[in-house]
């Protein structure tokens, strides 16, 4: 079975959590629940907190609102990975999740965007977007992935990876320095 | 007409709008999955509101989190009291941020950018 090698992995990589399956409300609340009572044990600075907390917010809320199935067959589920885990300088949020191939260059070009941009000029661009955009049923509105790049202070680390014709796995790493 | 008083939860925020005395207060968090069902009644009482609205409303805002889904109502809350405003009404803005929480002290800044109402940006000790 190997669960000690498995375990140790874990430990060595300092995971505080690794979820795979459908984002619902309760898991988020689950996630968020956890995640305050880890950082608050190792008491963490509060706005270090404050930035994971909101960051984890929109990662998850991204995948609960956009995560697809991987077959056109919507009687699968529409399952998603999350990770949280540091190391010595960082905390890191990983997800990953399906997305249709159509709307591949779109996320990209607004990520592309967002990393191209210095602190003034992500402050600019989300005044922006809160002022132009108007707010779509999913709500998020396009602001998601400004302010995780504003708040984290660092670039985002992205990959599109092709799964078959009618979707792609998006994996987005976003970290947040401990200073 | 009625006051709109919602109880917080560890998702939505506490609303206290109070259409006599023109205090409006939110406060906590805000980070529903969905802020529609959440946002629409308490914009539907402020399209009342400007309606009625006193000669003076004050509204404090003093959030711990909110997600970006909801920034675009906080924002469109912002929108109806500039309605108030143009009607030559005073509304201010009363922006509240823990003192070292500087990301929430630029947002009341961008909000005011965007907004075009006057803000105090006021720092809480903790």
């Amino acid at each position: 079975m190997d669960i000690y090698t498995k375990f140790r992995s874990m430990m060595d990589s300092h995971i505080i959590l690794s979820f795979k399956g459908e984002i619902t409300s309760d898991i988020i609340s689950m996630v968020l629940q956890i995640m305050e009572s880890k950082l608050d044990a190792v008491q963490e600075r509060g706005a270090v907190k404050k930035k994971i907390f909101n960051i984890l917010v929109e990662c998850m809320q991204n995948l609960y609102h956009h995560a697809e199935t991987e077959t056109v067959d919507e009687s699968n589920k529409r399952s998603a990975m999350l990770e949280l885990y540091f190391d010595d300088d960082y905390y890191y949020i990983t997800t990953g999740n399906f997305i249709k191939n159509e709307d591949v260059p779109r996320l990209r070009d607004r990520i592309e965007r967002v990393n191209s941009l210095n602190r003034d000029e992500l402050r600019k661009y989300y005044r922006e977007i809160l002022d132009n955009n108007r707010i779509s049923n999913k709500g998020g509105a396009d602001l998601g992935m400004i302010d995780m790049a504003k708040k984290s202070g660092q670039k985002l680390d992205y990959e599109f990876t092709d799964v078959n014709e009618w979707v792609s796995f998006f994996g987005l790493k976003v970290k947040i320095a401990k200073k | 007409m009625d006051n709109l008083v919602i109880e917080g939860t560890k998702q939505t925020p506490h609303i206290d709008f109070n259409a006599s005395t023109g205090v409006l207060s939110i406060s906590g968090r805000s980070i529903p999955e969905n802020t529609f069902e959440f946002f629409n009644p308490v914009l539907q009482w402020l399209d009342e509101y400007a309606g009625i609205a006193g000669d003076e409303t004050v509204i404090n805002v003093s959030l711990e989190y909110f997600n970006t889904s909801s920034s675009k109502y906080i924002l469109e809350i912002f929108k109806r009291l500039k309605g108030v405003l143009n009607d030559g009404k005073d509304v201010l803005v009363k922006w509240y941020y823990e003192e070292d929480d500087e990301e929430m002290m630029e947002t009341g800044e961008d909000y005011e950018d965007v907004s075009g109402l006057p803000f105090e940006i006021i720092a809480i000790e903790e």
